[in-house]
């Protein structure tokens, strides 16, 4: 295949399509990848937002609960104890309402009232054990002064709440809750001088309150909670949380950097949506926090509560998409590929077909079947080449024209329209030529027109040429086609003959033709009168060159005028 | 529309990565090259810059643990002795690790820094507890006494006795640690018996009423001095004993408050904190190392300005009031101590904390 500009043409638009296609393909799968990752992201900030707004009414939830059992008049009755029938009446009442709340409430592990009296014993409390509930009484009740959920909560304000910090609960003795991560809501108890007798506190399952918001959650999200100082609390990996309690360092901002700023900084309340790059001990994830100060907490602690989703996952579909775009890209190229080369061999054929008519045209003239009737360029460049083609064979017929008259003009006698001196030396030589070769013999008739002269002087050049013209026709009457007659000019003719002649042949020749000139010639009104004298030569007999021959014929000429007169 | 610009960074970005897969492919992988120093310390003792700059020297990873208490720091070495290779320890303590084979012997030759300790630092024949059949089990790191930090402003005259822990005057105003090994033995001081180090056992029942009755006097119990100092500043305590020494009387100054610090009659508490390597130590060489490193100018130095602790290269008891100093003894049985301090701190009554 040759490389023509229909195929380069081709080649370019193949390259042009595949890039086209290519870089479409590529950008957009770029932004859809992006979209995706963005969509993602924002979903998992809605999913922490919304979790995080679950969390404060749980939290809101568990207050309400302490709030309103501080806030009953059992409650400080309770402690300023009156009469030990209603006493323990009172603290059968309230321990069920303990374990009510318990049973409605899985995320409780402990429900206590405990009196600022005697270090803060223990007055009436409910442990949750193994499958069930225990009322924890007589010995087992502890003093709990010295805890600070206690010595906290007794300082504060009637009606306010306090809310520790999620610690590891290693208190003996706590039952289910013992060694697990708790969080304690406690409210203080007032009496009618408003001096803090005692409190009520609930001991939060942070695991199970967490575990029960966020068991709607999709699989493959993963559940961070952290103290406002970015420790771990919860971690998809246990080792990592508690990890303060161990005397270990396992915080939000070392494996997710971005996070550093918002939790030394002092801009809380807020949602940070961040991606982990740190691929060096675990995969990337796409991850979600929130920070919020929660009411009431110790040391106004904040929880940071994040969700992550591996970056594999978000990614997956946008494999999937790569996949769709890339077979997209591939069946377009080929398209691309195959549209060029019909295209290119579209272009092509009409081409080939003009330059093949050219061709011709070039070889034979004649103008061939172009398309012109198509209505685009190339059905113009057809008709314009076609127009070129008829002006050029218009031209050339011209020129053979113009050729053949110009041939006439130089080989005749414009007057007469006889044969002229140089045309009659040509055709002598080659009958001079042929003669020799053949041995056959010449006859010249060399004729000079009498009073030729005294015509033209009398009558006007009008006259001479009509007796010219007239002899001149009476010449050619005379002739055979192999004979030639010319003008050598003025009033001298002369004639070739080809073939034997014998003398009275001769003589009867120059007879007529005498007899032919000797005849009037009508001019006008009147007759003219001429006449011709006449002397021949012959070849090989007078002469073997054509100059002899007509020297020979001109001196006989001569001779016979000279003698006729 | 994509702009050129876009489009070259496109190919940039797909260069760079190939680029960077073929160094990936080329260069060992990282975490086969990088070994782990897993270290047990008290708070204070590798200060970031210290352990980064081991980091860079011994091209390592240190995994640094902070211990707050000497019952977490036997239950790590004892149950996960393999998980650590140096860590800090007492000298008292050391002679149960030293019993249970939990330690291996320290190599002073090996440890250069040595040479700029004080002469009854580098003499571990000398120090009780050191030694074991003729080997050292660890080397001297720092020290301080456990004396009583009190509030100028509620104490006039100063306590000077370990028994104003349990002044009634001050209910409420007091902080004490949440350790049951030295609890007991303040109990002991209190009770004035022969040896806060060994509590016979009749007197184990008194021990722990007497600490029952510390409880019912104290605000609260705090492990890390961070902890403390808040406590201290939050709720204006009265005294406080120290169970970081002056490490804690650097923190409070610090934070503002107007407190001094005070040897009780009875002597105060003094620990002197070793190194000591792991038997189960998966680089003893590079443990050795570490001790080095944190026996050198920079370690030592942070060691008495941030912390306010002793270091064993200068003759200088960082402004530590006088008195006698009672170094650490291992006591009769830890176990049974932090036991019952374990249940004294849940708020047991006498009879639950005896109880069997």
């Amino acid at each position: 295949m040759r490389f023509t500009i229909a195929w380069r043409l081709g080649l370019v638009l193949v390259m042009v399509g595949l890039l086209g296609t290519g870089l479409t393909g590529y950008f957009a799968y770029q932004a859809s990848r992006e979209q995706l990752l963005k969509s993602s992201e924002e979903r998992l900030l809605t999913a922490t937002q919304v979790l995080m707004r679950q969390v404060t009414v749980a939290l809101n939830d568990v207050k309400a609960d302490v709030r309103l059992i501080a806030q009953h008049p059992q409650a400080p009755r309770i402690l300023q104890r009156s009469t030990a029938g209603f006493q323990a009446l009172s603290e059968e009442n309230v321990a069920k309402i303990f374990e009510g709340l318990m049973v409605v409430h899985p995320e409780y592990f402990q429900m206590r009232l405990i009196e600022a009296d005697n270090h803060g014993m223990e007055r009436i409390r409910v442990d949750r054990d193994m499958g069930g509930l225990l009322r924890i009484s007589g010995d087992d009740l502890q003093e709990k002064g010295h805890y600070p959920y206690v010595f906290e909560t007794l300082s504060l304000p009637p009606g306010s709440l306090y809310v520790s910090r999620a610690t590891i609960n290693h208190e003996t003795g706590a039952h289910a809750g013992e060694g697990r991560p708790a969080l304690r809501v406690a409210a203080p108890i007032h009496d009618a001088r408003r001096n803090a007798i005692g409190l009520i506190v609930i001991n939060v399952d942070l695991q199970g309150l967490f575990a029960q918001l966020a068991a709607d959650l999709p699989p493959e999200l993963k559940l961070y909670l952290a103290n406002g100082r970015g420790d771990y609390l919860i971690h998809p990996n246990p080792s990592r949380s508690f990890a303060f309690d161990r005397g270990q360092v396992a915080r939000v901002q070392d494996e997710f950097p971005a996070m550093a700023a918002a939790l030394n900084g002092s801009q809380k309340e807020e949602s940070h949506l961040v991606t982990s790059n740190r691929a060096s001990d675990a995969e990337p994830l796409v991850a979600a926090f929130g920070i919020r100060t929660i009411p009431d907490m110790e040391g106004n602690d904040a929880f940071v509560l994040g969700l992550s989703q591996p970056l594999e996952s978000v990614l997956s579909e946008s494999k999937q998409l790569a996949s769709i775009t890339l077979g997209i890209v591939l069946s377009f190229s080929a398209m691309t590929v195959l549209l060029a080369f019909f295209l290119a061999r579209a272009f092509n054929r009409p081409f080939y077909r003009i330059v093949a008519e050219i061709r011709r045209f070039a070889v034979d003239g004649k103008i061939g079947n172009l398309p012109v009737n198509r209505r685009d360029e190339i059905g113009e460049l057809a008709h314009s080449i076609q127009m070129m083609e008829k002006q050029i064979q218009h031209q050339i017929e011209d020129l053979q024209t113009q050729q053949e008259m110009l041939d006439h003009l130089a080989s005749h006698d414009s007057l007469t329209g006889l044969p002229n001196r140089r045309m009659f030396l040509d055709r002598l030589q080659h009958a001079l030529a042929r003669a020799k070769r053949q041995n056959e013999q010449l006859l010249l008739l060399f004729i000079d027109l009498d009073d030729f002269k005294i015509i033209n002087d009398t009558h006007g050049h009008g006259a001479g040429d009509a007796v010219l013209q007239a002899v001149a026709q009476r010449l050619r009457a005379l002739l055979r086609e192999s004979d030639t007659a010319a003008r050598l000019g003025g009033d001298e003719f002369i004639i070739l003959f080809e073939g034997t002649w014998d003398d009275a042949q001769i003589e009867q020749m120059v007879h007529k033709v005498q007899t032919a000139m000797a005849e009037p010639i009508p001019y006008q009104d009147i007759e003219l009168h001429s006449g011709g004298s006449i002397g021949y030569s012959r070849f090989p007999q007078d002469g073997s060159t054509s100059s002899t021959l007509i020297a020979a014929a001109d001196q006989a000429m001569y001779n016979c005028k000279t003698n006729g007169r | 529309m994509i702009s050129a610009s876009t489009f070259i960074a496109a190919c940039r970005r797909s260069i760079v990565s190939v680029a960077a897969l073929l160094a990936l492919a080329a260069t060992p992988p990282l975490w086969a090259a990088q070994p782990v120093l897993r270290v047990l310390a008290w708070p204070g003792y590798a200060e970031p810059e210290v352990v980064q700059r081991f980091e860079l020297e011994h091209q390592v990873k240190v995994e640094l643990t902070v211990v707050t208490s000497d019952a977490t720091l036997w239950e790590k070495v004892s149950a996960h002795n393999h998980d650590f290779d140096v860590f800090a320890v007492n000298t008292a303590e050391l002679q149960r690790y030293i019993a249970a084979n939990l330690v291996q012997p320290v190599h002073a030759g090996n440890i250069p820094n040595t040479h700029n300790q004080l002469a009854r630092f580098r003499d571990l024949s000398a120090i009780p507890g050191l030694m074991h059949n003729g080997k050292a089990y660890a080397l001297p790191y720092t020290y301080t006494q456990m004396g009583l930090i009190y509030d100028r402003k509620q104490f006039r005259p100063p306590p000077h006795s370990i028994t104003a822990l349990w002044d009634e005057r001050y209910r409420g105003k007091v902080i004490a640690y949440d350790g049951g090994t030295h609890n007991f033995s303040l109990a002991a001081q209190s009770l004035r018996l022969d040896s806060p180090f060994r509590i016979a056992p009749k007197d184990i029942p008194r021990a722990a009423e007497r600490l029952i009755e510390l409880r019912r006097n104290t605000l609260g119990f705090y492990t890390q001095p961070e902890e403390s100092i808040q406590l201290f500043m939050r709720h204006g305590a009265a005294l406080m004993f120290a169970n970081y020494g002056m490490q804690q009387v650097q923190m409070l100054k610090q934070a503002g408050a107007d407190i001094a610090y005070v040897i009780p009659q009875e002597g105060a508490l003094a620990w002197l904190d070793c190194w000591s390597i792991t038997r189960d130590a998966h680089d003893p060489a590079l443990a050795h190392a570490w001790i080095d490193h944190l026996l050198d100018p920079q370690a030592s130095r942070l060691l008495v300005e941030r912390q306010g602790l002793s270091n064993t290269m200068v003759d200088d008891s960082n402004g530590q009031p006088n008195g006698k100093p009672l170094w650490l003894e291992p006591p009769e049985d830890t176990i049974r101590r932090e036991m019952l301090w374990e249940r004294i701190r849940s708020g047991d009554r006498l009879t639950r904390v005896l109880a069997p």
